[in-house]
């Protein structure tokens, strides 16, 4: 019992201090690094991770992969965009209503989604998101009068989120609607994030991995696994929608190629997602610092590998086409840590302890 | 007895009722045009069929969904272009068989190096994760990374030309039908390649086994076949068969770029949803399918066009869901 008790502090104390103190960087990022390189850099991890959070229900909780992941993040971009931008004035029930238009549509379009195809086979959910996210892109694109074409919408934000807002300034940093803003989005991020994990770590979460680790069995035990799957992927679908919205709300436009392109967000998602690690829901977080900082300072990364080598001709190349690197780091985090970063580091500490147990 | 009529006569009814649906569209355009549609169609469609029974084979035999199906189409249409540019005098001459030469070079440069691109995938990435659906689908999408990425480091980021023999180039007319050569051509490679792949899968032992394997793979193994040299060989054939398409489309749309996969992987996915996983009849169907009503409908309703075909896998996911043919016919 006592062992037991003990255990259970040093859980506590690993899986519950470092969160913290990554969400007191985040909190603090703005007094650190007030240029609007680290605040955008900062704002990106955030909504990336939970973007891959919500992925991570789906991929890693219940195992159904979709590749229209970044459909959703989309249609939740489209959503505030048409309500702060194109057909209505930026106020903070617009605002709102952009938000909650968002979840509706992404609700209800994940039902359809998942009630056509998750009656044959699940991996049939993946190649008919991949399509239905190409015929988006594509009417995003061709329905020029009511989505703005491929210039796309431009956002102006109400009130206090608004650029030109600034009241003063706190403890040496300029309080602008940029930084508000930022702390608005923190916030409603960390609210989904706690809502992800309240789901995982309920009932119904454990469900879904039952259902993931054996589907036959979970259906003998009597489950309807058809009910639980679309569940987990309504929920994982809203809260990609959520984040589309939120990200439009700081990037100040949408079009088709910066929040539609599905290859490209679905690229990005999904190595995050590999890297941090599947079905741990905080390896969103981990990837999505990794792939997003690693991408910010690889001009840089470029300029030195010039400055250094200045003949080797075959390094430039790949270091251009990062992607390429990047392609066999996901394929080798595929085969030799399918865990990823957060899962091996769990996987790590456990066996060091039980180890320490044993000795002891 | 109608359930029974229904049940022996099922796939004859199935190409019956495709066969009145595509009648239709004469009702909204002159004849002439209907044929022009109606080859252009089944020229897109035969390419399609080139990748999709591919995809469709690998997924019913090794129940792995291989998205680097598109990106090894790409390398068949780049190797292809390579192969023009080493021998553009064949190319540009005005002489049939000359051009043909070329075309020829072309596709077995482009299939050989892709099928054994396709080996090196499955022995070196894919067959590490068989038995996990997941993994497969992830470890392909990471493949088509690297893959694409390949064709950029190699053959540069840029779209180029591709060039096209100068006998492909040009139309037949014939009682006024315009008649473009070159689809000919696809529709008979498709014809070919469609009787080819029948007639090893029905007629030899090795087509035996794999079908057998399309249904019941665990059996397979049993009976004492090594189902993983099997599963490499059909991996190798259909990335050849999707470099062979890859070449075939490239010429068709006069360009190469080394996106190019992503669109048409998808266009097969949906060919094989449509036509039943593992079905190469089915692939070939649906393949049909897709490019006629692809033709037809950007014809007649221009700006749905993107659309129509996946309105029509949403239709037959819904009254088939297991697609229009069954696996391993």
């Amino acid at each position: 019992m006592l062992r037991r008790e003990q255990r259970k502090k040093r859980y506590y104390s690993i899986g519950f201090v470092l969160p913290c103190l990554v969400l007191a960087l985040f909190v603090l990022i703005p007094f650190l690094g007030p240029s609007y390189k680290t605040l955008d850099l900062a704002l990106k991890i955030i909504i990336f991770a939970s973007l891959v959070a919500s992925f991570d229900i789906m991929l890693g909780y219940t195992g159904i992969l979709s590749f229209g992941h970044g459909m959703f993040f989309g249609i939740g971009a489209y959503c505030v965009a048409f309500l702060n931008g194109k057909y209505g004035d930026p106020t903070y029930f617009h605002l709102f209503l952009g938000l909650l238009l968002a979840v509706a549509v992404a609700c209800v379009l994940a039902l359809i989604v998942s009630l056509i195809s998750l009656r044959v086979k699940a991996i049939f959910f993946a190649m008919i998101t991949l399509a239905l996210a190409e015929l988006t892109i594509v009417l995003a694109n061709k329905l020029s009068h009511f989505t703005g074409g491929e210039d796309g919408i431009s956002i102006s934000l109400p009130g206090i989120f608004s650029a030109a807002f600034s009241p003063g300034s706190f403890l040496g940093l300029d309080i602008s609607g940029r930084v508000i803003t930022y702390y608005f989005i923190l916030l409603a991020c960390l609210g989904l994030f706690a809502l992800m994990l309240r789901f995982t770590h309920s009932p119904l979460g454990r469900v879904l991995q039952a259902i993931r680790d054996n589907t036959d069995r979970a259906e003998a035990l009597g489950y309807k696994t058809f009910y639980f799957q679309t569940l987990s992927i309504v929920l994982g679908c809203t809260v990609a929608a959520m984040t589309g919205g939120l990200y439009a709300m700081w990037v100040g436009y949408v079009n088709p190629e910066s929040t539609l392109e599905v290859m490209a967000i679905m690229l990005n998602v999904l190595l995050m997602v590999i890297i941090g690690g599947m079905g741990t829901l905080y390896g969103g977080i981990v990837g999505a610092a990794f792939l997003l900082i690693t991408q910010t300072f690889l001009p840089d990364l470029q300029k030195l590998a010039i400055d250094l080598f200045p003949n080797a001709s075959l390094l430039h190349t790949i270091l251009e086409r990062w992607l390429l690197l990047f392609g066999i780091l996901f394929i080798l985090v595929v085969i030799f840590f399918p865990k990823g970063v957060v899962g091996s580091a769990r996987e790590f500490i456990a066996r060091a302890r039980g180890e320490a147990f044993f000795s002891s | 007895m109608t359930e029974t009529i229904l049940k022996r006569w099922d796939n004859e009814l199935v190409i019956a009722g495709i066969a009145v649906l595509l009648l239709l569209p004469l009702f909204g355009m002159p004849p002439k045009t209907y044929l022009t549609l109606t080859i252009a169609g089944l020229a897109m469609g035969m390419l399609l069929f080139l990748v999709a029974s591919g995809v469709s084979i690998i997924l019913g035999l090794m129940d792995v969904l291989n998205f680097a199906h598109g990106a090894l189409f790409a390398w068949g249409a780049y190797v292809g272009f390579s192969t023009f540019k080493l021998l553009e005098k064949w190319v540009q001459a005005d002489s049939v068989l000359l051009n043909f030469g070329a075309f020829a070079a072309a596709i077995i440069c482009a299939m050989t190096v892709v099928a054994v691109l396709g080996m090196v995938l499955e022995r070196v990435i894919v067959r590490r994760v068989y038995g996990n659906h997941l993994f497969q689908i992830l470890i392909t999408f990471g493949a088509t990374i690297v893959l694409v990425e390949m064709i950029r480091v190699i053959w540069g980021p840029n779209d180029d030309v591709m060039s096209v023999p100068l006998t492909f180039q040009g139309n037949w007319d014939v009682f006024d039908v315009i008649i473009d050569r070159y689809r000919i051509i696809c529709i008979l490679i498709g014809a070919l390649v469609f009787g080819a792949v029948q007639l090893i899968l029905k007629k030899t032992k090795l087509g035996l086994i794999v079908r057998a394997g399309v249904e019941n793979r665990d059996m397979v193994q049993a009976m004492g076949h090594n189902i993983f040299l099997l599963f490499t060989g059909v991996f190798a054939v259909g990335a050849g068969l999707a470099a062979l398409g890859g070449l075939a489309m490239s010429i068709f749309s006069l360009q190469v770029y080394p996106d190019m996969g992503s669109t048409y992987l998808l266009f097969a996915f949906i060919v094989v949803i449509i036509g039943g996983l593992g079905s190469v009849t089915g692939s070939l169907v649906g393949a049909l399918i897709v490019g006629l009503s692809y033709n037809y409908v950007a014809y007649l309703v221009p700006w749905a066009a993107a659309g129509v075909n996946i309105i029509i896998m949403i239709i037959i996911l819904l009254i088939r869901p297991k697609g229009l043919f069954t696996a391993g016919k």
